[in-house]
């Protein structure tokens, strides 16, 4: 699945706008949204939020956890542990650059949570890469992963299992080739 | 309190005629205050820093950080020269008495009294070791007293320059800064008899002459003396060094100014019962205590004043103990001390200081070290001890945060947000609008310092107070004119301060400190002018109508006495509400006025009540929220920033520990929901919506995804029928009180259609009949459930709530449920509705319209109604059916013959019954196995009462005389009989087999057929003849057995019917009651199923 895939998911996920217009509820395929009051917090998936906030027709609530102390504390606590710690959301890595990409002013201070999701994931993506390596170097036939996010599963994903085929040919090349050799002499 | 100078030592004075407040700081400047509340002081520059200031006939004197002390003419501020130098600063400058001289004590030991006239004329006092701390003249110029940081309090005369006394009382320390205490000594005004020097925690008062100590007025025990003004502070340390460094009194009232080190400047006010020179004096002590404490800042009244953390209570008594309700005996009584950390807070003095309350609590903590002041006086005022006057809150914007912060919000309705901002890059206003196709967000200079504003669709429009130059002014921009010219200004004339403003459609409106209110056309025309009965407290406007808050008179006891008038500015021009009282919570104050977003007016009060004018009953009040209900924490407030009545909604601003937001991050908007106070069935909501899906799930059996795609109405009753259940309050009124709650908050919350349509306003025909759709279900409903429980009386009055076509309904509903005289009643009461409707809509044509509106709204429910109840009547029947099932396995076998147990789809058939009516109509019938026809029913009931009659006349003390013979000779027999009758005595009183209520009944029948029979051989015989009876007769009697209450009376008849046998008059009766007795063989089945069921439905009994 490519990332922009993963994006695409996060999209539906909900956040809190304040509307600067009036409108009724909407009827869409994906449930009903609104009624919008102005200056009334409502719920909306992603997509409209942005759609909205770049059209200037609302200001962004950021999601709760997109708050520096508490992302600190999820970045110590993965840090801290050698096994992955459950995430505020499930699309926090989509999430955060979508909200910061288009609603940066509405969220205060974008930047330092900018850089404590960058690091978490950096904490995570290198945690993953470690339990790859020691899953290839130990040979194993499955491994368990716990509180990955879709994002997270998609950047090993398609690599590793395309490795791990390509060693599987490897290896079962290696074998019968090791016995062949006996028979060249 | 308020900000008067940076940081550092500060000292405060009033000038002679007590009109201005002087005040020196850390920071070079002398400001000349009008009062506390005057945001522009006159400064005067004297140097880098300011150490003292003393101030008399026209002369300012300052000690500065040049180690000069100058003298600059008051009021001007005009530099007049240098008195005196010294090799260091001076701490402290005062004048003598009539102010020819002046002394000074200097950071380089000495002390200096110059003539004020002559500079060259100077006297010096050697003697201190350490910088001189404070100094005293003595009022008869004889004698001047100083303290030094040496711990010494020296007396001088002055005259000779020789020190008179010298006593070592003080701590000693290094400078003035690091003294524990600056030690301002004071001589007793008027006479000097008396030398006041404060040491740690009392104040030793020294007799003139002698020296001696005449007395230690210490902490718990003030004396009376003939001190008639002493002042002196003490200097606090604490951590955040927040303490009285300055106090002065003022020269004709109770009043003292006090400086901190901070550089705040405040005034206590109302000290004692002088006269009040402000409206926001309390003229009592102890509450201008409480004032004080409470809200005047929590930090050194409430902290430093109490704070000597030892003897706290002293402390206290020490304040209170000052100057008007000394009594002339020593020992005073010991008041409580105010350690008030929640917010009881009077509003003029929060408004002042809410943005330090959260700093100065934790400043109460760590408080440590002296008390600050104590003055003291002998003036012998009466003593009242009745209900203290409150003071009166101010004028204040709806939806704005305290003036004197220096982001904040103007105002916040549901037009838009203006935010003000004052600090030293900027003073600008921010005008937002939540809906932007209104008008887009606007950026304008605060020159005029405007204070108060307000927002409509159509304008902004701001005021100001007046200033020393400027008259207050109204600022209108009126954005949606079509014209090129959007602003305007109107100046007010001078003296007449502008209070509160609002607006409306097509006009603004000022209320005045005139008390006058001006009204103002949008475009800016004045029209009308009227007066106010009182000082503003707040105003809103909505279309064409105005609300005004004003204080009627004073209030006692913290609460405040408000009045209110409404008035409808438009062609009508009609006062509503004629100043009447405005009801608030006991000690609250107001906190919001508006209107709702449909034009009711409608109120906050600082104890979060909000309350709405209920046009439908008088224009009354009615309490529609608690907003404190929905607070988290104790200190957690709600700051409602709009009403909406469709939907109903409160919005508001949630608060963490504070009354009000602020502007940064930017508060995000809640919205609450109303509840009337009625009386309820405390449960919590969600976990009761929780228990009951999961029990009308687990009743109805079904799945989730058909219990959600069930009509939610339906099911909250069903939920909150079965929590009754399953939570076991057995009272109906789980299931009742809410919706008639509900019913009333839907009537309430309807009111403004009727009154927008009366105003001509058009309204969507949807919007009308909706909520009167609801509110007829709502009462549908809640007859229905009358019903149930067989208050028919209930559902009478319920009726008399319907509207024509419900009541019919309801006809139809009570007929069908088998309730003729209920059907009679409510047809009846039918009838005359129709007339009155008649008469109504000839007389009035205009109304007619309206009606038939409600009507067809009401139309439209009807069937949906309709078919509701009877899904309600089924779940009763079901459920019902399977508790029974669930709570006694005994009654299963009785009613198992029902063709009701749920088959897996509960919903196809149950749309099937709601469907067709008479197959739902067998689904009630169903459930008792045996049909009784309905008109026996009251005849039955005639001949129990017959009978029972009878019974009574029967009981005669021969009949009971008789029987008592008739057991004394069974005794006498055999002891078995014995046993036996007594056996059946008891059994008498409640039979509990079908056997032996069949034995009650024919025991008469055996004994006339075998006289003779002692009891033992009756029942033998009755045994025989029971069997003989066909098992169905059998199960009848047992199902009898068990039907209970419903039999009493019948039982006692029975009972008797031994003795009414010897009765020959009695026989026919007793035939009839055996006829009866066929009926009722039938009927207790019936009823007792009935009973049952309902018993069931609501455990009632």
């Amino acid at each position: 699945m490519e990332p922009a895939e993963a994006e695409f998911l996060a999209e539906k996920e909900l956040v809190t706008i304040v509307p600067s217009f009036s409108m009724d509820r909407v009827h869409l395929i994906g449930g009903d949204l609104g009624p919008f009051n102005p200056g009334l917090p409502v719920e909306v998936p992603v997509w409209l939020a942005i759609s909205l906030k770049q059209r200037q027709k609302c200001r962004l609530i950021p999601p709760e956890w997109m708050d520096v102390g508490k992302l600190e504390e999820i970045r110590d606590q993965e840090r801290k542990e050698d096994t992955f710690t459950p995430m505020p959301s499930p699309y926090y890595m989509e999430l955060t650059k979508l909200l910061l990409n288009y609603a940066s002013d509405n969220i205060p201070k974008a930047d330092e949570i900018r850089t404590l999701v960058k690091d978490t994931w950096d904490t995570r993506m290198a945690k993953l890469r470690l339990s790859a390596d020691s899953f290839v170097r130990q040979q194993e036939a499955h491994a368990k992963l716990d509180n990955l996010t879709l994002m997270e599963i998609n950047t090993i994903g398609t690599f590793l299992t395309q490795a791990l085929d390509h060693m599987y040919k490897l290896r079962a090349n290696l074998q019968p080739a090791a016995s062949n050799d006996s028979q060249d002499f | 309190m308020r900000y008067g100078h940076t940081e550092g030592h500060t000292d405060v004075c009033f000038d002679d005629s007590g009109s201005c407040i002087v005040t020196c700081g850390s920071d070079g400047d002398v400001r000349i205050w009008e009062n506390l509340d005057d945001d522009d002081p006159k400064s005067i520059n004297v140097g880098e820093k300011a150490y003292s200031c003393a101030l008399k006939n026209g002369r300012l004197i300052t000690a500065v950080s040049n180690n000069t002390v100058q003298i600059h003419t008051f009021p001007e501020g005009a530099p007049d020269g240098i008195l005196t130098r010294f090799t260091m600063n001076a701490n402290h400058v005062v004048f003598n008495s009539d102010g020819t001289k002046i002394a000074a004590g200097s950071s380089d030991f000495m002390v200096k009294v110059v003539e004020v006239a002559d500079s060259s004329k100077q006297k010096t006092f050697r003697g201190h070791d350490a910088p001189v701390l404070s100094l005293s003249f003595d009022p008869m110029d004889i004698y001047l007293a100083s303290a030094s940081c040496d711990g010494s309090v020296r007396v001088w005369k002055v005259e000779e320059q020789t020190c008179v006394t010298n006593w070592l009382l003080l701590q000693k320390c290094n400078d003035v800064i690091n003294a524990k205490s600056i030690c301002r000594l004071a001589w007793q005004p008027g006479s000097g008899k008396l030398l006041a020097v404060p040491v740690d925690k009392v104040v030793k008062l020294y007799r003139r002459e002698t020296w001696d100590n005449q007395v230690d007025l210490s902490d718990t025990s003030i004396t009376q003396h003939s001190v008639t003004e002493l002042k002196y502070s003490d200097k606090m340390k604490h951590e955040k060094n927040y303490s009285i460094c300055g106090l002065a009194w003022h020269p004709k009232y109770e009043q003292i100014a006090y400086t901190d080190t901070e550089g705040n400047l405040g005034l206590w006010e109302d000290i004692g019962d002088g006269k009040k020179p402000n409206d926001k004096v309390a003229s009592t002590v102890t509450k201008g205590y409480e004032d004080l404490f409470d809200g005047d800042d929590d930090d050194y009244l409430n902290g430093d004043m109490i704070e000597p953390q030892s003897s706290p209570n002293a402390g206290a008594n020490e304040d209170h103990g000052d100057d008007d309700d000394l009594m002339p005996t020593s020992g005073h009584p010991t008041r409580a001390i105010i350690d008030d950390d929640d917010n009881s807070l009077d509003i003029g003095m929060i408004k002042a200081n809410s943005n330090l309350l959260e700093k100065e609590e934790d400043d109460v903590d760590d408080l440590t070290g002296g008390f600050p002041a104590l003055p003291t006086s002998s003036t012998q005022q009466p003593f009242y001890d009745g209900p203290r006057p409150t003071p009166r809150q101010k004028p204040f914007q709806s939806g704005s945060t305290p003036v004197h912060l220096m982001h904040r919000f103007m105002v916040w309705n549901s037009v838009g947000i203006i935010r003000c901002y004052n600090d030293e890059q900027d003073n600008a206003i921010d005008i937002e609008f939540h809906d932007t196709s209104i008008h887009h967000a606007t950026h304008l200079p605060n020159s005029l310092n405007h204070t108060m504003a307000d927002l409509s669709t159509e304008a902004i429009l701001l005021a100001c107070e007046s200033t020393e130059e400027l008259t207050s002014k109204l600022h209108c921009i009126h954005f949606s004119s079509w014209d090129a010219n959007k602003e305007w200004t109107v100046d007010m004339p001078k003296d007449e301060d502008i209070e509160a403003i609002c607006l409306g459609q097509g006009w603004a409106a000022c209320a005045t400190s005139a008390l006058l209110v001006r009204v103002f056309t949008v475009g800016g025309v004045q029209k009308e002018i009227f007066c106010l009965p009182g000082p503003v407290v707040s105003m809103a406007g909505h279309g064409e109508q105005l609300i005004i808050i004003y204080h009627r008179g004073t209030g006692f006891g913290g609460d405040q006495c408000l009045g209110v008038q409404l008035m409808e500015l438009g062609k009508k021009k009609k006062q509503v509400l004629h100043g009447d009282p405005l009801s608030l919570t006991k000690k609250s104050y107001l906190v919001w006025v508006g209107f709702s977003a449909e034009g009711t007016p409608c109120y906050v009060d600082s104890e979060g009540i909000v309350r709405m004018l209920n046009r439908g009953l008088g224009n009354t009040w009615i309490p529609v929220c608690n907003t404190r209900e929905h607070c988290k924490g104790k200190s957690d407030h709600y700051w409602v920033v709009g009403i909406h009545e469709n939907p109903q909604q409160l919005r508001c601003i949630p608060c963490k520990g504070a009354r009000f937001p602020p502007t940064l991050p930017r508060p995000a908007v809640a919205v609450l929901s109303f509840t009337l106070p009625y009386c309820q069935v405390a449960t919590e909501k969600g976990q009761m919506e929780l228990v009951l899906e999961e029990h009308i799930m687990k009743l109805l059996e079904l799945t989730q995804d058909e219990y959600y795609s069930y009509s939610s109405s339906v099911t909250v009753e069903c939920f909150q029928f079965a929590v009754g259940q399953r939570l076991g309050k057995n009272h109906p009124f789980v299931l009742e009180l809410p919706m008639q709650e509900q019913y009333w908050r839907s009537v309430v919350f309807h009111n403004y259609v009727d009154y927008l349509s009366k105003n001509g306003y058009e309204l969507d025909e949807n919007a009308q009949s909706q909520p009167v759709k609801e509110q007829q279900e709502l009462l549908m409903k809640l007859f229905a459930l009358s019903c149930k429980l067989e208050r028919e009386s209930r559902c009478v009055e319920l009726a008399d709530l319907m509207t024509q076509n419900v009541v019919n309904l309801a006809i139809k509903y009570a007929s069908r449920s088998r309730r003729l005289n209920l059907a009679q009643r409510l047809s009846e009461m039918a009838v005359e509705k129709a007339s009155e409707l008649a008469t109504a809509l000839g007389d009035e044509e205009e109304e007619e319209d309206f009606r038939t509106h409600l009507n067809a709204g009401a139309c439209v429910g009807c069937t949906q109604i309709f078919t509701y109840l009877f899904f309600l009547s089924y779940c009763i029947a079901v459920i019902a059916s399977s508790s029974q099932g669930r709570v006694n396995p005994f009654k299963v076998s009785a009613t198992k013959k029902d063709p009701v147990v749920p088959s897996a789809n509960v919903l196809d058939t149950m749309s099937k019954y709601s469907k067709k009516l008479s197959s739902s109509r067998a689904v009630n019938k169903e459930s008792p196995p045996v049909i009784k026809p309905l008109i026996p029913k009251p005849k039955s009931k005639q001949l129990l009462q017959a009978s029972a009659a009878s019974f009574f006349q029967v009981r005669t003390p021969s009949s009971s005389e008789k029987r008592v013979g008739e057991r004394e000779e069974k005794a006498g027999n055999e002891p078995s009989g014995v046993q036996a009758s007594a056996q059946d005595s008891t059994e008498n009183k409640r039979p509990k087999t079908g056997f032996q209520m069949w034995l009650e009944e024919n025991r008469a029948n055996i004994l006339t057929d075998n006289p003779g029979l002692n009891e033992a051989e009756v029942i033998k015989e009755g045994m025989s003849r029971f069997r003989l009876l066909s098992s169905e007769e059998r199960i009848v009697w047992s199902e009898k057995a068990k039907g209970g209450t419903v039999n009493d009376v019948t039982e006692d008849k029975k009972r008797k019917r031994p003795t009414a046998a010897e009765d020959e008059v009695k026989k026919d009766e007793e035939q009839k009651s055996e006829d009866s007795n066929l009926s009722k063989k039938k009927k207790p089945l019936d009823q007792s199923t009935n009973v049952r069921l309902s018993s069931f439905a609501f455990k009632q009994s």
